[in-house]
């Protein structure tokens, strides 16, 4: 029963052609620890260099966000030092490109905001992404962001295709926030 | 002044700040957990050393294989810095380096590089492997 559950859930990744996913308190020890590897993996598989390194800064940046912007954390009273955020993270293959998956819980109220911005990197062409990066680099971050703006442009230029999003509202409260870039 | 020599770590750029002969040096890796905390000090270093009068040329070396969008703010920080004692007179010169085949960076040079007008910035291409 128990090696039959487990396996079904491990089918259930295969089949997505997830080949690496984490779900739970997600730290920066934690990013780091994944991401080292993230990294020692795709290189043994002898992905090329620039792939390996567009993956691994989508990965930090979507990582970071969770960490920062999770609606579910656990923080210490004095310190980000140990900030503990509840999400997901699932790496795969689809149509031989890498996909990476990032889901957490948000608060609803944050919901619309975050919709514009990502319509509005959905809108963007390539030269569109670049020009708005350069702009974001000399703005002060917004209040409270703590620079969610530009690591959501980083992504979607380090993206081969239109980022991915979608929502599902939990309660009166929480949505859950998925995010798939393709690289 | 004092230089400022801090040893790279995984996810946090080796520093070698030589005040004296007006090299500094970013190298590594950069994407620490708190991005304040760590280039704290670096800011206070070189914001003390811009301060004072002097016009001997400053070179920065920007290694670096990797930054993530946190630090990409201090980076541009540090540019602006330097560009304001440029625009006094001094001369600067940045040099963005990247691996010949990491169009990302190159790319991420072209945008840091828009707006200097008084920094001499070059970008310098590298064979794999000779930066880190």
């Amino acid at each position: 029963m128990l090696a039959q559950q487990y396996a079904a859930i491990k089918r259930d990744l295969d089949e997505k052609g997830i080949v690496f996913s984490f779900s739970g308190y997600l730290s920066e020890g934690i990013l780091y620890s994944l991401g080292e590897a993230l990294r020692e993996k795709m290189t043994l598989e002898e992905t090329d260099a620039p792939t390996v390194r567009r993956v691994f800064a989508v990965f930090v940046e979507q990582m970071q966000n969770i960490i920062r912007y999770s609606a579910e954390k656990v923080t210490g009273a004095t310190t980000r030092a140990i900030e503990l955020s509840a999400g997901m993270v699932t790496i795969g293959m689809e149509q031989n490109k890498v996909f990476i998956v990032c889901g957490n819980t948000v608060h609803n109220a944050d919901v619309p905001r975050l919709r514009e911005r990502l319509d509005h990197l959905r809108s963007l062409d390539r030269e569109g992404i670049k020009t708005y990066y350069r702009e974001q680099l000399r703005e002060e971050p917004e209040d409270g962001s703590r620079g969610a703006t530009i690591g959501l442009i980083d992504i979607a230029r380090r993206a081969s295709e239109p980022i991915d999003y979608d929502f599902d509202v939990m309660d009166a409260e929480r949505s859950f926030f998925c995010l798939k870039v393709r690289i | 002044m004092d230089s400022l020599n801090i040893p790279a770590t995984g996810r946090t750029p080796g520093v070698t700040f030589d005040f004296a002969a007006g090299h500094l040096r970013l190298h590594g890796e950069s994407y620490p957990d708190d991005v304040a905390t760590f280039f704290g000090p670096i800011f206070t270093a070189l914001r003390a050393y811009l301060a004072e009068p002097d016009d001997r040329p400053i070179r920065f070396d920007m290694e670096l294989l990797y930054f993530n969008s946190s630090s990409a703010k201090v980076l541009m920080n540090i540019f602006q810095m330097l560009e304001a004692v440029a625009k006094l007179g001094r001369p600067v010169s940045v040099s963005w380096c990247y691996e010949e085949n990491d169009e990302s960076m190159r790319e991420l040079g072209e945008d840091f590089s828009e707006d200097l007008r008084y920094v001499a910035f070059s970008l310098r291409d590298v064979p794999s492997g000779a930066i880190g």
